[in-house]
């Protein structure tokens, strides 16, 4: 039973990560840098409970607005190149965040431990949650009801004026500001709220963890949380979703395939694009779905 | 103080080339297909371990070696190519990228498998004693790099500029429709450019694993880093900038590291990245704006 209850707690806070970098996606933006929004959340939360004492909501809500806003202050210049220039302009910044935790220091004794980041070490005992008697499944509950949060703001916003906003300026930003959509405006609006969806998850796994260090904030997580969005599909907010769920799933339900596990996991990767480029949940379908809810005479 | 600048500058030269190479097997794929091949990075690690089998078989020498991590990198090029690459349809440029997310997983998961994740020791045939020239030491391994890259450089230029191949390459690097109509296999040149990036991929593995002493997991992720940097310093898709860029990126290590200290050299890498995407996006050479 832990080993699901692990398992479903990677998968929603790794949804998290990709329901960021769909966020800015849908803006017609591709980052891989949201990696760095993560590790900037789960610093801070961490070093939050476990060195300045604050409790665990007001902690992940801290984490959260500071990615937000640290997002809102990246997003001004980065968003001034597109395409794989941002993306390799967000990797930077991702990386910059990753090289700036392994060089610091703020640790402070409590007890017998160390605690606090502590360069290349990383960041040990982040232990508010396990300390306070609250089991793994107690946690999985807090994840789940973060991402249900999260889940259903998503819902509202592509019922919103503003998600149809993005959508336009992700389908040709010169036609969406000549029909008087700020761009500029838009584009950081979606980089800065994907900036606090990432820290939030950040702050919920290193509480989930218990430990962070730079490594795991690397390329890796980047490739991961590309991933997620790009094979569920960019059509709705359940294509993330899906796209995590399916590929953390895979990875622990392949585990019986042995030494073949990575071939296969690799190879459904591949055909997965081949014969649905924009993912599973990609717009067409979409549409198909939304159809099936139609008064039948308005079908096409 | 100037001393040790000019020799950092020259070390920084030396194994920026090396940099510079690996910007240019990103670049030359890019300019090409347009297309962006994440695992590039797993070719060149792979073909590092690979060329340590003939090593360990019968003591290769080491163009033997060279050799075989060349022959490697070819055949996961080609895999790469057919898998991720010709089946995909047109008009998603997304999907191909994704698709060598999951080769750059199957790749690193044959090599660690293989090695158990072991890093693996890995000789330099060029000796480890530095040798004096002037007053500066002179690592030569580091040199053998340099010479190498002026090598693959001078014969990917007179490629490019002097053969059909590489007149159809440029062809369709500029325009693939008018050059498919004109008559030139798209379908072919593309094949023929990740043989010829991927070779570089196996000059790039071997000198990598000679540099670092060792055929690590981690050699992918850290071309790859160093190639998306160099990429954008340079100007994307253009192959001169990518030289320059590696030149850059490679002195600018070199001085870090010894006025600053090893933990600050990649910040400062990824700083001046970060500024150069926006204060001048189109990279120190490029012309074309993004």
């Amino acid at each position: 039973m832990d080993y699901y209850i692990a398992i479903a707690s990677i998968i929603g806070i790794h949804t998290l990560l990709g329901l960021s970098v769909y966020l800015v996606a849908i803006s017609g933006q591709m980052s891989f840098g949201q990696q760095g929004f993560f590790a900037i959340g789960a610093y801070l939360a961490g070093m939050s409970t476990a060195l300045w004492g604050i409790g665990l909501l007001p902690a992940l809500a801290l984490s959260a607005v500071v990615a937000g806003l640290i997002g809102f202050v990246v997003g001004f210049p980065a968003l001034r190149v597109r395409g794989l220039y941002l993306a390799i302009a967000t990797f930077g910044f991702g990386e910059i965040v990753r090289l700036a935790f392994l060089n610091v220091r703020y640790t402070r004794t409590i007890g017998d431990r160390v605690v606090g980041p502590n360069g290349a070490e990383g960041f040990r005992h982040v232990r508010y949650v396990f300390d306070r008697g609250f089991t793994g499944a107690h946690y999985l509950g807090i994840i789940l009801a973060a991402l249900a949060v999260v889940v259903v703001l998503y819902y509202l916003l592509e019922r919103s004026k503003l998600g149809a906003k993005l959508r336009a300026v992700e389908e040709d930003e010169t036609a969406a500001a000549m029909i008087g959509i700020n761009v500029t405006q838009v584009k950081v609006l979606a980089f800065s709220a994907a900036g606090a969806v990432a820290g939030l998850g950040g702050g919920l796994f290193v509480h989930y963890s218990t430990y962070i260090d730079h490594d795991m904030v690397a390329l890796p997580l980047a490739i991961a949380a590309v991933t997620y969005p790009l094979l569920g599909g960019l059509g709705s907010f359940v294509g993330p979703v899906l796209g995590a769920v399916v590929l953390v799933s895979l990875t622990e339900g392949l585990r019986v395939l042995h030494e073949l596990r990575e071939f296969v996991y690799g190879g459904l990767i591949i055909l997965t694009m081949i014969f649905r480029p924009r993912g599973i949940v990609d717009e067409a379908l979409v549409l198909r779905v939304k159809a099936w809810f139609q008064p039948r005479a308005a079908r096409p | 103080m100037l001393f040790d600048a000019t020799e950092q500058f020259i070390n920084g030269v030396m194994y920026g080339s090396l940099y510079a190479l690996i910007g240019g097997g990103f670049t030359i794929l890019f300019g090409v297909m347009r297309r962006f091949n994440l695992a590039y990075g797993a070719t060149i690690m792979a073909a590092a371990y690979v060329s340590l089998v003939p090593l360990y078989l019968f003591k290769a020498p080491f163009w033997l070696m060279a050799l075989t991590g060349l022959a490697a990198a070819v055949l996961i090029g080609l895999l790469v190519e057919f898998c991720c690459f010709r089946f995909i349809k047109k008009g998603h440029e997304l999907a191909p990228l994704v698709a060598t997310i999951g080769m750059l997983i199957a790749v690193t998961e044959a090599i660690v498998h293989a090695t158990d994740a072991a890093g693996l020791k890995y000789p330099s045939p060029f000796g480890d004693e530095s040798f004096e020239l002037g007053r500066f030491l002179i690592r030569p391994d580091y040199l053998a790099v340099l010479v190498a890259s002026v090598l693959c450089f001078a014969l990917i230029f007179l490629l490019l500029y002097k053969t059909r191949l590489g007149r159809a390459m440029r062809a369709v690097a500029e325009r693939p429709e008018a050059a498919q109509i004109l008559g030139v296999s798209v379908q072919r040149v593309n094949v023929l450019t990740f043989v010829l990036t991927s070779a570089l991929a196996g000059v790039i593995g071997f000198f990598a694993a000679v540099s670092i002493g060792a055929a690590r997991p981690d050699i992918g992720a850290f071309v790859t880093g160093k190639g998306l940097v160099v990429m954008v310093l340079g100007g994307l898709g253009s192959l001169p900038g990518a030289i320059v860029g590696g030149l850059v990126l490679g002195v600018l290590e070199f001085e870090a590291t010894w006025f600053l200290g090893a933990s600050y050299r990649d910040i400062l890498a990824f700083v001046i990245l970060f500024a150069v995407l926006v204060f001048r996006p189109s990279g120190l050479l490029g012309s074309r704006t993004p």
